[in-house]
């Protein structure tokens, strides 16, 4: 992966030319009030299955010549005609504002708020919002004027998700239409790398004078000379103290470890993808157990902190690293 | 919801409670009307499958299972074809499709099931219209059409919503939008002659046979049913002259009354019209009756349309089996000469008698002739016979043996209705080589005052004979005059007596005039149910043909087009206005109205009025800002807040010009500066 563009989600329209037609009639923009310059409508297939009854009805009231079977054909389709009119209507003038996304890790469903108004005076009902391949969701705006929708995209890998055009579309009243249009609300989320959870790494020591004693048998720095305990590692005996004074006596050893966890590229393992991702599974433990934690990443060099605020700032250049801003 | 069929349907496939408790609701509605069409155990079965899948909806039952459901539809297919046994008739057709109906609702699990169950219903409720377009029946189906687009609706909207009268409002409102183009598009849209050939209703209606028998007749069911109706261009000739032709028994069979074979191949009939010819012009709006042959006055001719054919024996008859409301113009020549010349294949056939049955009257005809010396005095003879003997009219005769059942009605029984005399005439006059068939038809009918239209009701069907003579042709008589002549002067219910009115039911009581009220009533309803006949039923081919000329001048498929286009944008511009038209601002109290006037001619000095401010909040600011004393403003400011937020206080328009001169000389003030 060593071209890393602002991911975007498999939209259907990229590059296309119904795509790049879309962007022209309809621009992307956070706030986006629907009109017929922007609302699709067409017939659903059960559409077409009303269309062939419609048909059959007229073909009975031809054959046996009664009236009201030609007026029940008619009825259904003016009934028809005057649905694709409530089914515009139920999108038209729905204004649809970004209210702002929550960031998530790769794997994990990425939150978007989206707030539906209609304005005064008839109510709208079944409108359904999403972003292809992603569970749609129902907006009512019968009592209430405004809705708010929470929808959930899939993040697939790091850095800023754009869930591309959202889908905005009504089969109310009869199902019979759809009416639906692709909106680009310009929307964003942050999408934090996939953590992948490690013990802190050993090379992560600090010196002696500013470290935290963690292992007292440790093997790296020798600390004390002490009396023999049972249980105390046989390979620390000073053998030549003991054939001097009859005592054992054992040489202490202990690993000092610097409390402030520095993050950086070359304590972990693997290539560039997965070494984010433990540096990431890192910062999500020193953050729980409340361990100051600090990154150096290229040219960023965040001293070690602690806090929500400075884990999400940790998260953010991990997940940015390497990826147009 | 816990059967693993169930698991299968994701959430957004189920279909909305609210849409199914509306289909429970739907397929009764739907099903109920064909009660008077279908056996009952269909309607049973229809209604209890709607019972199973409430119960389903409530949790207590469960799907059928797949054994169970293939059961049923075996079992319904052979009810059927035990049932319907015979032709594929349309009752046939639609009660297979009631019970896919059924049972495809049982099964109904997925929004797919349910949209296949709600067009299931539409085509049940457009198939009523074959057996039945009455105004009534149309108005139910009306609300039938906006329950099951209830449902529609209800499949469509959110599975939490559960308001089926909201539901139900919204489906009311699209179908009543939909009225004004289904207006348009019913007086438009072209109509063309059948395509092919259909299964009819099985045809158990009460009208006219094409076969007679009088004697297996005990009693004669008197049916309160509308033949037809009929609209008199002129005046509506006196009751005795309405003799409705429609179909002429030439043949007469061990007892049996029967259409002759076609004799066509022997030219066709011929006329010649007498003197200064008498005309009535008229509609005939009949009703179905499955059957080819129209009901006319003699001589008939229609005048509008190409598939009626005048047959040989001048009755008319239609291409098709006439299976909704038929209409047609004809105008009748009541003194035409028919059929000056017989020719030999007819005279054999009007004069043919079948072997050697009925000796009695044979012989007794044969007496009666050379009696009588002329053809004229012979008819008057067997007339006066029956006159002066003791015969009787009755609906309810004793019945006769198929061997000489003419001799035993002549001579023994002497009791029976219009067929008996009709046919035991015509027999007499063929035993004395006299050319005579017997015609069946209607006599008479009833006129209803409010729209002054003729009913002809099947109580009104009456057979008589005709006579040919070489100088006068086919002449019309009537033996029934001769037993009850009121029966031909005022209609059946004269004729009848007080037991054979006891054996009708209240509505032909009624009918024929024996309660005021309901009578009334009748005649009311009656004048309706033909308005409805003559512009929607009986709206045809030729009827909107007349109709178009009269609008557009011509008939061109250009016309049509824009006719149905202007018409088709104005109904649906209408729809769009009420849909999109914006409300304006909710209307203002006429104080704020005149406040913001005010405010507004202000705020050209520079005193901006902050929405947030009240009347009084802004008069005081400005008056601060402009150095204007409390006293000056005061009485303004309280003048305000009374009309604003006193409710105690009335004000009417004097208030209101009080409270503008005010505010004018406020402005006065501030523009001046004093």
């Amino acid at each position: 992966m060593a071209e890393l563009g602002p991911s975007i989600r498999d939209d259907p329209f990229i590059g296309s030319r119904f795509g790049q037609w879309l962007d022209r009639r309809i621009p992307p923009n956070s706030e986006i009030t629907l009109s017929q310059r922007n609302i699709f409508i067409f017939p659903t297939r059960t559409g077409f299955v009303f269309g062939g009854l419609l048909i059959l009805l007229i073909l009975g009231a031809i054959n046996y010549q009664a009236s009201l079977v030609y007026g029940v054909a008619f009825l259904l389709g003016s009934l028809f005609l005057v649905t694709i009119l409530h089914t515009f209507r139920n999108l038209s003038d729905l204004r649809l504002e970004l209210v702002g996304s929550r960031p998530g890790f790769v794997g994990e469903d990425v939150e978007f708020t989206i707030r539906v108004l209609r304005p005064p005076g008839r109510s709208r009902e079944g409108i359904q919002l999403g972003w292809p391949d992603a569970i749609q969701q129902w907006a009512e705006l019968v009592d209430q004027a405004a809705d708010t929708v929470r929808l959930y995209v899939r993040a697939q890998q790091r850095g800023y998700l754009n869930p591309g055009r959202l889908l905005v579309e009504t089969y109310f009243p009869l199902g019979l239409l759809r009416a639906w249009t692709w909106v680009d609300l310009n929307a964003r989320a942050l999408v934090y790398p996939r953590p992948v959870f490690q013990d802190f790494p050993q090379s992560v020591q600090g010196r002696r004078d500013e470290g935290e004693l963690i292992d007292p048998f440790g093997s790296d720095d020798f600390n004390d000379i002490k009396t023999y305990r049972p249980g105390d590692p046989v390979k620390h005996i000073i053998w030549r103290s003991y054939a001097r004074s009859d005592e054992l006596m054992i040489k202490q050893y202990s690993s000092f470890v610097e409390p402030r966890l520095w993050l950086d590229l070359d304590v972990v393992s693997g290539d560039l993808e997965e070494k984010i991702s433990r540096l990431t599974g890192l910062a999500l433990k020193a953050s729980r157990l409340e361990r100051e934690f600090g990154l150096r990443l290229g040219g960023v060099n965040i001293i070690p902190g602690l806090g929500e605020v400075h884990l999400e700032q940790i998260l953010r250049e991990l997940a940015l690293h390497g990826l147009q801003r | 919801m816990d059967s693993s069929d169930n698991a299968s349907v994701g959430v957004a496939y189920q279909i909305p409670r609210n849409a199914l408790a509306l289909l429970m609701v739907a397929q009764v509605v739907v099903v109920a009307p064909y009660v008077l069409q279908l056996s009952p155990w269909i309607i049973t079965v229809g209604l209890f499958c709607g019972y199973w899948r409430t119960r389903v909806y409530q949790g207590r039952w469960d799907y059928p299972r797949r054994w169970v459901k293939a059961g049923l539809v075996i079992a319904s297919v052979v009810g059927v074809i035990v049932s319907g046994v015979g032709a594929f008739s349309l009752e046939t057709a639609s009660s297979l499709l009631i019970l896919a109906f059924a049972l495809k609702l049982v099964e109904m699990k997925s929004r797919r099931d349910a949209f296949l169950v709600i067009f299931l219903s539409y085509f049940i409720i457009a198939t009523q219209f074959l057996f039945d377009q009455s105004i009534l029946i149309a108005f139910y189906e009306l609300a039938a059409i906006i329950v099951v687009t209830a449902a529609l609706v209800g499949l469509n909207q959110l599975h939490s919503i559960v308001r089926p009268v909201v539901t139900l409002k919204i489906a009311a409102t699209l179908v009543f939008q939909a009225i004004p183009f289904t207006i348009v598009l019913f007086l438009f849209f072209p109509r063309i002659a059948p395509l092919w050939t259909v299964p009819l209703p099985s045809g158990a209606t009460s009208g006219i046979s094409d076969r007679v028998t009088p004697g297996d007749i005990a009693r004669l069911t008197q049916s309160d049913e509308l033949a037809f109706r009929v609209v008199f261009d002129g005046e509506v000739p006196a009751l005795r002259d309405l003799y409705w032709r429609g179909i002429v028994y030439s043949q007469f069979e061990a007892g049996t009354w029967s259409i002759a074979p076609d004799l066509r191949r022997r030219g066709e009939a011929t006329f010649e019209p007498i003197g200064d010819a008498r005309t009535y012009d008229y509609e005939v709006l009949l009703e179905p009756t499955l059957r080819n042959w129209l009901f006319a006055i003699n001589a008939a001719f229609t005048t509008n349309d190409p598939t009626i054919r005048r047959t040989r024996n001048h009755t008319l008859e239609v291409a098709d089996p006439v299976m909704s409301v038929f209409r047609y113009k004809v105008r009748s020549y009541p003194d035409m000469l028919l059929d000056p010349l017989l020719r030999e294949g007819f005279r054999a056939r009007e004069t043919h008698l079948f072997g050697e049955d009925n000796p009695r009257v044979r012989e007794f005809a044969a007496s009666l002739y050379q009696a009588s010396g002329s053809e004229d005095a012979y008819i008057a003879a067997v007339l006066s016979h029956i006159r002066t003997q003791p015969y009787r009219y009755t609906l309810s005769p004793p019945t006769l043996a198929s061997v000489n059942s003419i001799d035993e009605f002549w001579f023994t029984t002497r009791a029976g209705f219009c067929t008996h005399y009709a046919g035991a005439f015509v027999y007499m006059m063929r035993a004395a080589g006299i050319p005579a068939r017997m015609v069946g038809g209607y006599q008479g009918g009833e006129i209803n005052p409010i729209s002054n239209h003729l009913m002809v009701r099947q109580y009104d069907a009456h057979a008589w004979a005709e006579v040919w003579s070489q100088d006068r042709g086919w002449q019309r008589v009537d033996p029934t005059a001769a037993v009850a002549p009121d029966r031909i002067e005022l209609g059946l219910s004269a004729a009848l007596s007080v037991a054979d009115r006891a054996t009708l039911s209240v509505f032909s009581n009624a009918r024929m005039g024996a309660w005021g009220f309901l009578t009334g009533v009748l005649q009311w309803s009656d004048s309706l149910e033909h308005r409805w006949n003559l512009w929607v039923v009986g709206y045809d081919s030729n009827f909107q043909a007349g109709l178009l000329k009269k609008w557009l001048g011509e008939i061109t498929p250009t016309r049509i087009g824009i006719a149905m286009f202007v018409g088709g944008g104005v109904s649906l511009s209408v729809v769009a206005g009420l849909l999109f038209w914006r409300r304006r601002p909710v209307k203002q109290h006429p104080v704020e109205r005149i406040f913001s006037t005010f405010a507004a001619k202000l705020s050209r000095y520079g005193y901006q009025r902050r929405p947030e401010e009240s009347p009084a909040a802004y008069v005081r600011r400005v008056a601060d800002e402009a150095g204007l004393s409390e006293a000056q403003v005061g009485g303004v400011i309280a003048e305000l807040d009374t009309l604003l937020y006193n409710p105690a206080i009335a004000w009417g328009s004097t208030e209101l010009r009080a409270l503008r001169n005010q505010l004018r000389r406020l402005q006065f003030r501030l523009a001046f500066g004093s």
